[in-house]
């Protein structure tokens, strides 16, 4: 979080130097802070009515139905979270929403996915596995039904706006198999180097980087 | 048809929580509250790091530094079959979501839906996500971890694969 926002800003600021956009740079740290609470507040609404409902459905058991239907294939995805079984439910209801369409349910439903799958991580410093590949899958689209794309090809003029369905599914499952395989990957490569040494290294990276500035 | 089928995902969900409300009676009730109690006190917890995300993507989107990154990849570009009107469109999907969409409604209305780069694009903004943001807000629900270890570069990872994939789907399915 604090390098994504030092990368952000420095590169920002460079770019703002040489090409004489400061003022502009300038009035969007302010216009960002701004953009920041509205976001929140818009979100607020369906972040409560989304998670009211999910602790209805789980109250009735719904909940645990779609999990024990789901859990053959996630298991394999998330072995360690189905072991523990803190926080199974909850990718579960995530991922449907995801896929259902419903992205406003699925910000809440993940945040509590992962702070269960957290509240059972031995090192509470360092990511598991399973945080990382399911972060990877919620940032790779799984959306079955994309409302917004197919009213804006609607609105642009477009004779056939659900000709793009097809390769959409195509692709989006193309690359939620792949994020999953190359995060099982880099989990299997990060646990035989140790992680000490690379720790060490970033931060002195970032501790020269600082007294350059 | 797709369509129509969407149009009651959303209120078949909430009626199917309000019969189940019904049935439960006075737990139901409690149950909802309590879950929105939930929800209240995550979104707030949510504000600082937001502001740092923001703060820090805004500024990126007004220095310019997207339009700079779009020229200096249109010549990879041409090498790997991906239409350079798509350009803006895959530097600013993984950072900002209005930002995109803006960029994808200015691209299709300036080459037409159903060209090839509208085709492409339409399709590469359909299976791919605000990455940056998204991973970001997810791993604020895991308080105390320093780090997202390989979540960035993997999910960029699979960017890449998307936007190739995706124009390579439509010069052979479309």
């Amino acid at each position: 979080m604090e390098k994504c926002f030092f990368i952000l800003v420095s590169i920002s600021i460079i770019f703002a130097i040489s090409t004489g956009n400061l003022q502009a740079v300038s009035n969007a740290v302010v216009d960002g802070a701004a953009k920041a609470i509205s976001l929140v507040l818009s979100l607020a609404g369906a972040m409560c009515l989304w998670s009211g409902i999910m602790e209805v459905l789980r109250e009735a058991g719904a909940v645990q139905k779609l999990s024990r239907i789901l859990s053959p294939i996630l298991r394999r995805v998330f072995p360690k979270t189905w072991e523990s079984g803190q926080g199974s439910e909850e990718i579960c209801a995530a991922l449907s929403a995801n896929i259902l369409g419903i992205g406003n349910a699925a910000t809440p439903l993940a945040l509590s996915a992962m702070e269960k799958m957290q509240a059972a991580n031995p090192n509470k410093e360092r990511a598991t596995d399973d945080m990382v590949t399911f972060a990877v899958l919620g940032a790779s689209s799984l959306d079955l039904l994309p409302t917004t794309l197919i009213a804006l090809r609607r609105t642009a003029g477009s004779a056939a706006p659900y000709k793009i369905i097809l390769p959409v599914w195509i692709c989006s499952l193309v690359c939620a198999v792949a994020g999953v395989l190359l995060s099982k990957l880099c989990a299997g490569i990060s646990r035989k180097v140790p992680a000490k040494s690379r720790k060490k290294n970033v931060k002195g990276i970032m501790r020269k980087a600082e007294q350059h500035d | 048809m797709i369509e129509k089928a969407a149009i009651f995902v959303l209120p078949g969900v909430i009626l199917l929580s309000a019969i189940l409300m019904l049935r439960l009676g006075k737990r139901g009730g409690e149950a909802f509250v309590r879950g929105a109690r939930s929800g209240l006190s995550t979104t707030v917890s949510l504000i600082p790091a937001m502001l740092m995300l923001t703060v820090g993507l805004t500024m990126f989107t007004a220095s310019g530094a997207v339009e700079w990154l779009a020229k200096s990849l249109s010549s990879v570009c041409g090498f790997l079959g991906i239409p350079s009107e798509l350009l803006p469109l895959i530097v600013t999907r993984p950072v900002s979501g209005s930002a995109s969409t803006t960029t994808f409604a200015d691209l299709i209305a300036a080459h037409g839906a159903d060209s090839p780069a509208g085709l492409a694009a339409s399709v590469m903004m359909g299976s791919s996500d605000t990455l940056i943001y998204v991973i970001s807000v997810y791993f604020t629900g895991a308080k105390g971890v320093r780090g997202t270890r390989h979540a960035f570069p993997v999910a960029a990872i699979v960017m890449v694969i998307c936007v190739l994939l995706s124009c390579y789907l439509c010069r052979v399915l479309l």
